[in-house]
C-alpha cells in the first residue's frame, strides 16, 4: 500500500516537472526556439490525435478523411482573415465550419459499417482535396458565384493562400505556443469527459456491437454523428491555428492524404480508444518525424538520408502493432508491467489481462 | 472509344480486389501498393533490361502471385479471426511500407515508360486507336476470361468460389480453406500487378500512384457487385464513361473528383450495386 502511494506521488511530481518545463520553454529559449516549435507541433498533433480518437477509438469508426476538417479549418481562417474578419474570431468559425462539413458527409457515410466507412472516407478526403484544388477555376466559369472571388482568388488553387506576417513574430509564436497548449488540455478534457459519461459509454457500445447497442437503446446514428462533429470541431480549430502559425497553406499540405494518415496512425501507435494513448502516439510520431527528417546515416559506403524513411517506419509500426499488440504502445507497457509483476509476485498474477 | 478501352483495364484491377474480398472478407488496401510496384517492375524490365513491353506482364504476374501468397501466409493469415477493420489497417501499413520502399529505390519523381509503341496508332472505322491502349484492353479482357474459365471449370476455381460463398461449409465438405485463401490472395495480387504493369504503359506514375486507382477499383466493385464478372466489367464501363463525360462537361482536373464522388454516392445509395438496383426496381 505504502509503496503504491509513493509511486503515485512520484508520478505526480514527474508530471508537474514536465508541465513546468513545457510552460517555461519559451522563456528558456533553448536551441534558438527549436524546442518551442517542436512543442507547438507536438501539442497540435496531440489535439488532432485525441480528436480522431473520439470517433476512431471510442466509437470504432476508422476515418481516413479527417484531413478534410483540418484543411477546412485552415482555409476558413485564411479566407475570412483575408476579408477582414478578426483572426481570433475565425477560430471558432473554423471549428463550426469543419463540424458542419462533418455533418454533411458524416450523415450519409456513417450509415456504412466498418470497412465500408473507412473506404468512403478515403473517397471523401480525396474528393474534397481535388475540389479545393480546382474550386477557383470552377467558380470562374460560373457567373452566379463570381462575386465570391476577391481579385480572382478564393482558395488560390494549387498555390494556396498566404496570411500577412505580424511585426513581432517571436511574441506571436510564443502566444500561439500557449494557445495551442490550452487547446490541447481542452481537447484532453473533452476526451476525458466523453469517456467518463453516458455519451462515451454509448460510443464504446457501438464499437463493440452496433446492433446490440441499438437494442439497448443507444441511438447509434446520432451518437456516431455527434462524435464525428465533435472530432471535426477540434480538428477544424487545430487547422485554423496551424494556418495562423505558419501563414501559408495549400491544398496538398492541409487536405493531403498524409495528414489523414497521421491522424490515423498516432492513436493506433499509442493505444486506440484510451485517453493517454493518443498523447503517447503523437509524441512518438513527432519525435520520429523530427529525428528522422533531420538524421543522415553515414554507413561508410552508403550515405543514407533518413528523411525518405518515415513512411516505412510508420507502416512497419502499424503492421507490428496490429499483428502483435492491438492496444498499441500502452498495451506493450501494460504487458511489460504484468511481466515484471509476475516475476515478483509469481502465482498471484495468474491471469494475463488483455 | 478510349473509355471502353480503359474499362478493360479497370476491370482487371477491380477483379483482384473483388476476389480477395469475396474469399477472405477483407479490403485489400495494399492493392494500391501492388499496382504501383507492378508499374515500377514493368518500368525496370522495359527500360533497363530492354524487354518487349508486351511480354513484361508474363514475367510480372507469376512473381507477384508468389509475393501475394507469401504476404498472405506470413502476415495476413495471422489476423483472420480479428475484426475486419484491423485487417484493413494492417494492409494499409503494408501499403505505406511498399510506398516508402519505392520512394527509396526510385525516388519520388514521376516516371513514364516510352517505347516505340507509345505513339503508334491505327485507324479503325474512322477513329484512331492507340496500339498501347488496344493491347492493354485485350490483355485485361484475356486475363478476365482466363480467370472465369479457371473459376468455373477447375477444382481449385470451384473451391475458391465455394469458400467465397461460405467458408465454414466449405471446410465441412473437405476444402482446405486456408490454402484456398492463400491462393485467392495470390491471384488477386497477381491481377493487381498485371493492372499496374499495364497502366504503366499508358499513364505516368509515381509512388503515390495506386491510391486514386484503388478508389476507382472500390467504386467498380461496389457498382458491379461482388459475385459476377459481368457486373465488374459493367461497373468498369460505367466508371470509365462517367470519367470521360466529366472531362467533356466539367474540366479535366475534376475527372478524379467525379470518380471519388461516385464511389461515395454508390456506397451510400446502392450498396447492392447495379444488380441490387435492378432487383429493387423489378420487385416493386
Amino acid at each position: 500500500m505504502m509503496a503504491k502511494e509513493t509511486l503515485r506521488s512520484w508520478k505526480l511530481w514527474i508530471g508537474v516537472a514536465v508541465l513546468a518545463f513545457l510552460v517555461l520553454i519559451p522563456f528558456l529559449g533553448i536551441l534558438g526556439g527549436y524546442l518551442q516549435t517542436l512543442g507547438f507541433l507536438t501539442f497540435l498533433y496531440i489535439t488532432l490525435s485525441t480528436a480522431w480518437n473520439i470517433l476512431g477509438g471510442y466509437a470504432g469508426q476508422t476515418s481516413f478523411g479527417h484531413a478534410t476538417f483540418y484543411g477546412l479549418g485552415a482555409y476558413t481562417t485564411c479566407i475570412l482573415a483575408l476579408r477582414g474578419v478578426p483572426i481570433l474570431l475565425t477560430i471558432p468559425i473554423a471549428g463550426m465550419v469543419a463540424s458542419f462539413y462533418g455533418l454533411l458527409w458524416g450523415y450519409p457515410c456513417l450509415r456504412l459499417r466498418g470497412q465500408y466507412f473507412a473506404i468512403a472516407t478515403i473517397g471523401v478526403g480525396e474528393a474534397t482535396r481535388l475540389l479545393m484544388l480546382n474550386l477557383d477555376d470552377l467558380i470562374k466559369n460560373n457567373h452566379l458565384l463570381k462575386g465570391f472571388l476577391q481579385k480572382g482568388v478564393l482558395t488560390g488553387g494549387a498555390t494556396g493562400l498566404m496570411l500577412p506576417t505580424p511585426e513581432d513574430i517571436s511574441a506571436y509564436a510564443t502566444g500561439f505556443y500557449y494557445g495551442v497548449m490550452v487547446l490541447m488540455f481542452a481537447a484532453l478534457w473533452v476526451s476525458w469527459w466523453v469517456k467518463k459519461g453516458k455519451f462515451g459509454l454509448g460510443l464504446f457500445a457501438i464499437n463493440m456491437d452496433s446492433d446490440a447497442a441499438e437494442t439497448v437503446g443507444v441511438n447509434t446514428t446520432r451518437y456516431k454523428i455527434l462524435a464525428l462533429m465533435l472530432s471535426a470541431f477540434m480538428v477544424g480549430i487545430s487547422g485554423s491555428i496551424y494556418a495562423q502559425y505558419v501563414f501559408y497553406i495549400d491544398p496538398q499540405t492541409v487536405f493531403g492524404f498524409p495528414m489523414s494518415i497521421a491522424m490515423v496512425l498516432m492513436p493506433i501507435i499509442g493505444g486506440i480508444g484510451t485517453l493517454t494513448g493518443p498523447i503517447l502516439g503523437a509524441v512518438v510520431y513527432i519525435v520520429v518525424q523530427d529525428r528522422i527528417l533531420t538524421a543522415n546515416l553515414n554507413l561508410g559506403l552508403i550515405k543514407l538520408s533518413l528523411s525518405t524513411l518515415h513512411l516505412l517506419v510508420y507502416g512497419g509500426l502499424l503492421v507490428l502493432i496490429i499483428l502483435f499488440e492491438p492496444k498499441g504502445l500502452l498495451g506493450v507497457h501494460r504487458r511489460l508491467n504484468n511481466w515484471l509483476k509476475k516475476g515478483k509476485i509469481g502465482s498471484l498474477m495468474t491471469t494475463g489481462k488483455v | 472509344m478510349s473509355a471502353i478501352l480503359l474499362a478493360g483495364l479497370y476491370a482487371t484491377m477491380s477483379y483482384g480486389l473483388a476476389l480477395i474480398y469475396g474469399v477472405m472478407k477483407i479490403v485489400n488496401l495494399a492493392h494500391a501498393g501492388v499496382m504501383m510496384w507492378g508499374a515500377y517492375v514493368a518500368f525496370v524490365l522495359i527500360t533497363q533490361l530492354g524487354i518487349n513491353p508486351f511480354l513484361a506482364p508474363l514475367l510480372i504476374v507469376p512473381a507477384f502471385f508468389v509475393f501475394g501468397r507469401l504476404l498472405q501466409r506470413f502476415v495476413v493469415r495471422r489476423i483472420m479471426g480479428a475484426p475486419p477493420i484491423s485487417s484493413l489497417l494492417l494492409l494499409f501499413g503494408v501499403w505505406l511500407m511498399m510506398q516508402n520502399i519505392s520512394y527509396l529505390v526510385f525516388s519520388g519523381d514521376t516516371k513514364a515508360i516510352t517505347t516505340k509503341y507509345t505513339l503508334l496508332t491505327f485507324q479503325w472505322g474512322g477513329i484512331s486507336i492507340s496500339v498501347n491502349r488496344m493491347f492493354v484492353f485485350i490483355v485485361g479482357i484475356l486475363a478476365l476470361v482466363a480467370l472465369r474459365q479457371f473459376l468455373g471449370h477447375t477444382y481449385m476455381g470451384k473451391a475458391i468460389r465455394s469458400t467465397a460463398q461460405d467458408s465454414d461449409a466449405s471446410k465441412l465438405v473437405g476444402i482446405n480453406t486456408s490454402r484456398i485463401m492463400e491462393i485467392a490472395f495470390g491471384i488477386g495480387i497477381a491481377l493487381a500487378s498485371l493492372a499496374g504493369s499495364l497502366m504503366a504503359l499508358i499513364f505516368a506514375f509515381d509512388p503515390d500512384f495506386g491510391r486514386s486507382h484503388l478508389l476507382k477499383g472500390f467504386c467498380i466493385v461496389v457498382l458491379g457487385g461482388l459475385e459476377s464478372m459481368i457486373g465488374v466489367a459493367l461497373g468498369a464501363l460505367v466508371l470509365a464513361l462517367s470519367e470521360a463525360l466529366s472531362v467533356l462537361w466539367l474540366m479535366p482536373a475534376m475527372q478524379d473528383f467525379v470518380s471519388f464522388a461516385l464511389l461515395v454516392i454508390v456506397l451510400i445509395v446502392m450498396p447492392g450495386g447495379m444488380k441490387g438496383l435492378v432487383d429493387r426496381f423489378f420487385s416493386k
